[in-house]
């Protein structure tokens, strides 16, 4: 076997010859100079945006910013632009896996009096009157030694 | 590398190196051994230790219920018995018995490496794993456990036994599962011998690779919902107990997003040994290859799709129940492919009966009572009768006890010449398994009658009209755990008495056989080279393919 | 077929493996898997924030707005900055610039340490309102009264940046074994993965802080 003095770099099990591991990629200082630049942007927007009242819209948009500052610190700091095809593979199928957790939990919770409505009071609206929960009231504040359920 | 001839060739060197029992010696070279032969010992030795443990409780609850009265047991006590037969079985048994005893074991030799990517996370795993157990203990003799395995909110929340240390130890086993899985993912990736591509994979890697996936993805989650329960204990922060202002149903969702996977962790090794098993034995090429691989692959996905089906009857929406009712008919299709391909495989096969092959048609036929068992309790309309009855204890054996543990025992045959060089006495064994299998049934198969008859699970009294089943359920429970017995017994006296055994008894063709047994420390004496695939066994009578069908 | 490992055997190279390729390879491969978990175990408390909001909406919106815009908005810049100045050691290694190699190092060990400092300004003054989690919580003790449920608030809060203080306590350990390894001269253009993974884990604890200002401190 002549790969017995060679190196080997085995891709799908074969051994393969002078393959260029991508994993050296070595972007130059400019480009995180950009990407930090970028993302102190986005802070500064995502803090600004916080002080305007956009109502409902207000939760996409701060995810939105999250999500494009998240992407620039994995494509660039994290070099997933420049990686082995495999590891965005892992990382994308987790962000899959959590999406798949958050929707039918979400869904769920937020169906549950779709078809009985009693069957979410039971857990939500009662709480005071059906597992004894008081919190204090306004004027009472100071009340010694905190919670009702104690 | 001179000599080509036919399956995959590993360089002929005369075995002249110690084996890796006796490379290295003194209790030192065991404790801190980066081998993962040795791991995979260690493994076997604990999971069996805790077998036997929570095999123990297991007879006491069935020596419980031979009359309808409590005699031996107090409620409390019988609730932390069963709790400890859950937890130990479920967290320090069946998830990591074959990953962690085989699988170590078998993995880097069938790949051809020396040892898996990350040896020293591998010893890591494997204290973390004595770690969590010592967790487990304490929790024992600190007063147990009475929540059942599944630590339910609000009760887990509120219960005065020792659930922190419970959930703690079973936080603590998740990093073993998790680290064994990112090892194992990575050695599969990254350590294949020359030659061995993903289709000639033996099909106990690709079960070990898809139970690996799920063990990344979801064990985190249980990591977190543990997390959780402890804090919500310890500070009441009241994000599952409903009297805090949270939500008991959001902690079963975040259990079983990582339980009903978690089921899979238990049965998907079963899966990879059984194909092993078949193909071996019935010295014919696995049917389906293909299919069964990507299979397994699919079963870990659609795992994750299906947690509410544990949830019908406990709150959840109805809606989301008719949807999670819908998927988990999806699961059974990837399983039914793989058992017809078993069968397949079987057909105009030279079968022969020996005690692996007999585990393994015991599999297919405990597995797909357990599998067609779980479409009754997916289906929506069925399961709000069934739900928390004995149906569902008895579904759950056949395919816990029915699968994972008895292809872990025909596994354990399989390749215990090659882990310990020696044979066993094949007809004790087929004694063994003739005990086990009579004891399997007769434990579990009236349990299904019983359930859909009403009686309800987790209770140490029940009604005089179920007494006969119960007591043939006890009766079938001791001859199961005398079978259990047995075979221990004569496997520990294979080792120091048995013959010494050829290095391929089975004639295998996948890359374990191609070592001595047991094998030297780094496995080959050079890098083996593949050339064809695992199951191409070379006296396969090939007349037949002329014939008529 | 005589192993390959007699004839030239590289310093970092571990028995195990033919190449350092494969084993850096390997090593990536295992820290990716490795921050897979870290991001799903996170995403548990994400959830558990997103239903505790969808329940309390009032509350949370309430609640949120104690704690401390400022603190949050400059401990996201110390941490984005000590993500970069990590990437610049990263790069410094894969060229061989130990000079700058080890200079970065220190600047996102500092960075971290200051990321802590204000959060231990951040929490001591939610100790001293009362605003603890779950049943310790008193804040109507300080004359604070928000309406609902805040012990609920209060209590992810903690726990969200309670678990992440804990990653980055941990990334200021890793850091420092890195920055001792690289002044013994270890780390050059041929082996600098142990580098490379401490920063894909320093990159992870900055991701999880990227969602979690905004949710936390700013989101109406």
């Amino acid at each position: 076997m002549s790969e017995a003095t060679a190196p080997k770099v085995f891709i799908a099990g074969k051994p393969v010859e002078g393959v260029h591991e991508v994993h050296e990629h070595v972007s130059p200082i400019s480009s995180y100079v950009k990407v930090f630049g970028a993302l102190l942007v986005l802070t500064a927007l995502t803090y600004g945006v916080s002080y305007m009242d956009l109502g409902n819209a207000s939760l996409p948009v701060a995810m939105i910013v999250a999500f494009a500052k998240a992407s620039l610190v994995c494509m660039y700091f994290m070099h997933l632009k420049y990686d082995d095809r495999y590891n965005v593979f892992v990382f994308i199928s987790t962000i899959l896996f959590v999406a798949i957790f958050f929707t039918f939990t979400i869904f769920d919770l937020m169906q549950r009096d779709a078809v009985n409505p009693e069957q979410d009071t039971f857990f939500r609206a009662n709480f005071g009157e059906a597992f004894g929960f008081q919190p204090p009231e306004p004027p009472e504040g100071a009340e010694a030694g905190g919670h009702g359920h104690e | 590398m001179s000599d080509k001839s036919k399956g995959s060739v590993a360089p002929d060197v005369p075995a002249t190196e110690p084996s890796f029992w006796e490379a290295d010696k003194g209790l030192a070279s065991w404790l801190f051994t980066l081998d993962h032969k040795r791991l995979g010992v260690m493994y076997l030795v604990s999971t069996m230790i805790f077998l036997f443990v929570g095999g123990a409780a297991a007879l006491l609850l069935r020596t419980e219920l031979l009359t309808p009265e409590g005699d031996i047991f107090s409620a409390t006590v019988y609730n932390k018995l069963f709790t400890v037969h859950g937890a130990v079985m479920v967290f320090l048994v069946i998830i990591p018995s074959v990953p962690g005893a085989l699988g170590n074991f078998l993995l880097p030799l069938m790949l051809g490496a020396k040892d898996v990517a990350f040896p020293r996370l591998n010893l890591l795993s494997f204290w973390v794993y004595t770690l969590g157990a010592m967790f487990f203990l304490y929790t024992l003799f600190a007063g147990g456990l009475d929540t059942g395995w599944t630590f339910y909110t609000p009760y887990s929340s509120t219960t005065g036994t020792s659930v922190v240390s419970a959930t703690l130890g079973a936080f603590i086993l998740g990093f073993s599962s998790i680290l064994t899985g990112l090892n194992f993912i990575v050695t599969v990736h990254k350590m294949r011998a020359p030659g061995l591509t993903w289709n000639r994979l033996p099909l106990f890697v690709w079960g070990i690779y898809a139970t690996a996936v799920i063990q990344i993805l979801a064990t985190p989650v249980l990591a977190i919902t543990l997390l959780l329960i402890t804090i919500e204990r310890t500070l009441n922060i009241g994000i599952f107990d409903p009297a805090m202002g949270g939500d008991p149903v959001l902690f079963q969702h975040f259990f079983w997003f990582y339980s009903h996977p978690a089921v899979y962790i238990m049965i998907l090794p079963g899966f990879a040994i059984e194909s092993e098993l078949i193909a071996v034995h019935s010295r014919k090429h696995i049917f389906g290859y293909k299919a069964i691989a990507l299979s397994s692959v699919a079963i870990a996905i659609i795992s994750f799709l299906v947690w509410g089906h544990h949830m019908f009857v406990s709150g959840q929406s109805e809606l989301a129940g008719v949807i999670f009712s819908f998927l988990t008919f999806a699961v059974a299709v990837p399983t039914a492919i793989k058992v017809f391909s078993w069968v397949a495989t079987l057909y105009k096969g030279s079968i022969e009966f020996n005690t692996p092959m007999l585990y393994g048609l015991m599999f297919i036929f405990t597995f797909s009572i357990g599998g067609l068992t779980g479409l009754f309790l997916g289906s929506l309309a069925t399961d709000v009768h069934l739900h928390d009855t004995y149906f569902v204890v008895a579904h759950f054996h056949y395919v816990m006890m029915g699968g994972t543990i008895i292809a872990f025992i025909g596994g354990i045959h399989h390749w215990w010449s090659k882990m310990f060089g020696v044979n066993y006495s094949e007809k004790a064994a087929k004694i063994g398994a003739l005990l086990v299998f009579i004891g399997f049934n007769m434990t579990f198969f009236n349990q299904f009658i019983l359930g859909q008859q009403g009686m309800p699970r987790r209770y140490y009294t029940y009604l005089p009209q179920f007494q006969q089943q119960h007591v043939l359920s006890t009766i079938g429970a001791y001859i199961l755990g005398a079978g259990l017995l047995w075979t221990a017994i004569y496997l520990i006296h294979s080792l120091r008495r048995g013959e010494k055994a050829t290095s391929n008894p089975w004639h295998g063709v996948s890359l374990e056989w191609h070592t001595q047994s047991p094998p030297i420390q780094h496995n080959f004496h050079g890098t083996p080279v593949v050339t064809s695939d695992p199951y191409d066994f070379p006296e396969i009578d090939r007349t037949g393919e002329t014939d008529r069908h | 077929m005589s192993a390959i490992a007699t004839a030239e055997h590289p310093e970092h190279l571990a028995h195990h493996f033919d190449t350092l390729e494969q084993q850096a390879a390997a090593a990536k491969l295992g820290m990716w898997l490795f921050l897979a978990t870290e991001i799903l175990m996170f995403s548990g408390l994400f959830l558990g924030y997103f239903i505790i909001r969808m329940f309390y909406p009032e509350m949370v919106l309430e609640a949120h707005e104690y704690l401390s815009k400022t603190a949050g908005g400059v401990n996201t810049v110390v941490l984005i900055t000590s993500s970069f100045t990590m990437a610049l050691a990263v790069r410094a290694a894969q060229v061989g610039d130990q000079k700058n190699l080890i200079r970065n190092l220190i600047f996102t060990i500092g960075f971290a340490g200051v990321f802590m400092v204000v959060k231990y300004f951040e929490y001591s003054a939610k100790f001293e309102h009362g605003m603890l989690p779950g049943k310790f919580y008193h804040a109507w003790d300080h004359g604070y009264y928000i309406e609902g449920l805040p012990h609920i608030f209060f209590g992810l809060y903690f726990c969200m940046t309670g678990l992440h203080g804990i990653h980055v306590l941990v990334g200021i350990g890793v850091l420092t074994w890195i920055l001792l390894r690289a002044k013994k001269g270890e780390f050059g253009p041929s082996y600098y993965t142990p580098v490379e993974n401490v920063g894909l884990y320093w990159h992870l604890v900055d991701l999880v802080w990227i969602f979690l200002f905004p949710l936390l401190y700013l989101v109406r």
